[in-house]
């Protein structure tokens, strides 16, 4: 969670959505929106207060503009004022209209800023509803390493010092992405997805033991990176030990929860002399398969289970057979 | 678990140096360590993490420490931290 003031939004997006400042109050701008969603205050117009959403951006359309300038003088001061005094982060009107002197008075007054935009309504509340939603999205920093392999999503996870960054290094040599090493930032994009990006700072570098710090983009070239990808399975690297249990058939998927969002979680033993890349590639088309209906272990059982039951059908046959 | 805080003390601030110290002397101990700084929370034993607080001079870190060791990773990395990561200024 993040919260923006009036002067970085509106800074920030001034092109996308064609933004004019309308208010010469500069106080506005220092406003903070902790809200994502936008609201149309049509009924607050009218006076009708009641479940007025004053803590979100506000969008006055074609309709809220052709209400005000034709009220009276007095009655637009009088509602104006009425509604600036929600204390409003900020307002916008849709489609380059000027609203009427008394209007933008009414939000100097209050030290709130209104801009004017030349999109549509319906464009602009797209636009700043995806800017918001994205800016809002609930984050975490997580240690490990984003990889793009074969265009999956794969999380490595584990102890420091497992040997999370040499897979990531080793799937880089195999022509592979990395999209962040050491420090992933996850973001919940939409309900069901998690998007991973690296820290502005760390950027595409890699630590190696041994070596010390590499920068990836550097050495592989622009091939070798990506800026964002989704998450699509978590790998978890864990030393191999006699008495831990490992999946064997892969009937079930495993699952693990990443804010709310419920992954497939594989979980891969590391011991000296396993090649974890291509079991890394292995697991990324295994996750595509299943994606589009295939489901390996689940055919062998079936074809494991016909052949048992033919079996059992043949040996009926011959063991009740007495010519 | 435990969990102190701690301040930045040398001039220039938890740059690379200071970070592998820290790094390094976090990864002796067997007890997971985490650092945070705001709200940014990394693991103490990577220094990709440790270097991206960018923690300057008066920084407050929260330092938390779980694990069989618990006691004496916290006491030397507090040593560390508090004596300005051996630095002079």
């Amino acid at each position: 969670m993040a919260d923006i003031t009036v002067e970085k939004l509106t800074e920030s997006r001034k092109q996308d959505l064609d933004l004019t400042l309308l208010t010469t109050n500069s106080d506005g701008l220092k406003k903070i929106i902790n809200n994502p969603e936008l609201h149309r205050p049509g009924l607050a117009l009218t006076g009708f207060y009641e479940r007025f959403a004053s803590k979100r951006v506000q969008i006055l359309g074609e309709t809220e503009a052709t209400y005000l300038s034709q009220l009276s003088e007095d009655r637009l001061k009088k509602i104006s004022r009425k509604m600036f005094d929600y204390g409003l982060p900020l307002v916008i009107i849709t489609k380059g209209i000027a609203p009427p002197a008394g209007f933008i008075e009414a939000a100097d007054l209050s030290g709130t800023c209104v801009f004017s935009s030349k999109l549509t309504t319906a464009e602009l509340t797209t636009k700043l509803s995806a800017y918001l939603d994205h800016l809002f999205a609930p984050s975490i920093m997580v240690h490990g390493s984003l990889m793009d392999v074969y265009g999956v999503g794969l999380l490595y996870t584990g102890k420091s010092g497992i040997g999370k960054s040499e897979i990531a290094l080793d799937l880089v040599e195999r022509g592979h992405r990395l999209v962040a090493d050491d420090v992933v930032k996850i973001t919940r994009a939409a309900p069901d997805v998690l998007l991973g990006n690296s820290s502005e700072l760390l950027g595409h570098h890699m630590e190696i033991r041994g070596i010390g710090i590499i920068d990836i983009e550097e050495l592989f070239g622009i091939r070798a990176i990506r800026l964002q990808k989704r998450i699509e399975v978590e790998v978890n690297l864990t030393l191999w030990s006699e008495t831990e249990e490992y999946e064997r058939l892969g009937l079930e998927d495993k699952k693990t929860k990443v804010l709310g969002v419920e992954i497939p979680i594989v979980r891969v033993p590391i011991s000296p002399g396993k090649n974890i890349t291509v079991i890394s590639e292995v697991i990324a088309m295994n996750h595509m398969q299943k994606v589009y209906g295939e489901n390996a272990a689940l055919e062998f059982t079936k074809k494991l289970s016909q052949t048992l039951s033919r079996q059992s059908v043949t040996k009926d046959y011959l063991e009740s057979d007495f010519e | 678990m435990i969990k102190r805080t701690a301040i930045v003390t040398n001039r220039l601030g938890l740059h690379a140096r200071p970070a592998a110290l820290l790094v390094t002397t976090a990864t002796k101990f067997e007890s997971q360590f985490f650092i945070s700084k705001d709200s940014i929370r990394v693991n103490g034993k990577s220094i990709m993490g440790v270097m991206m607080l960018a923690a300057e001079m008066g920084t407050e870190l929260i330092l938390e420490v779980d694990g069989p060791d618990e006691i004496e990773a916290m006491a030397e990395i507090l040593k560390i931290i508090e004596s300005g990561f051996e630095e002079s200024t």
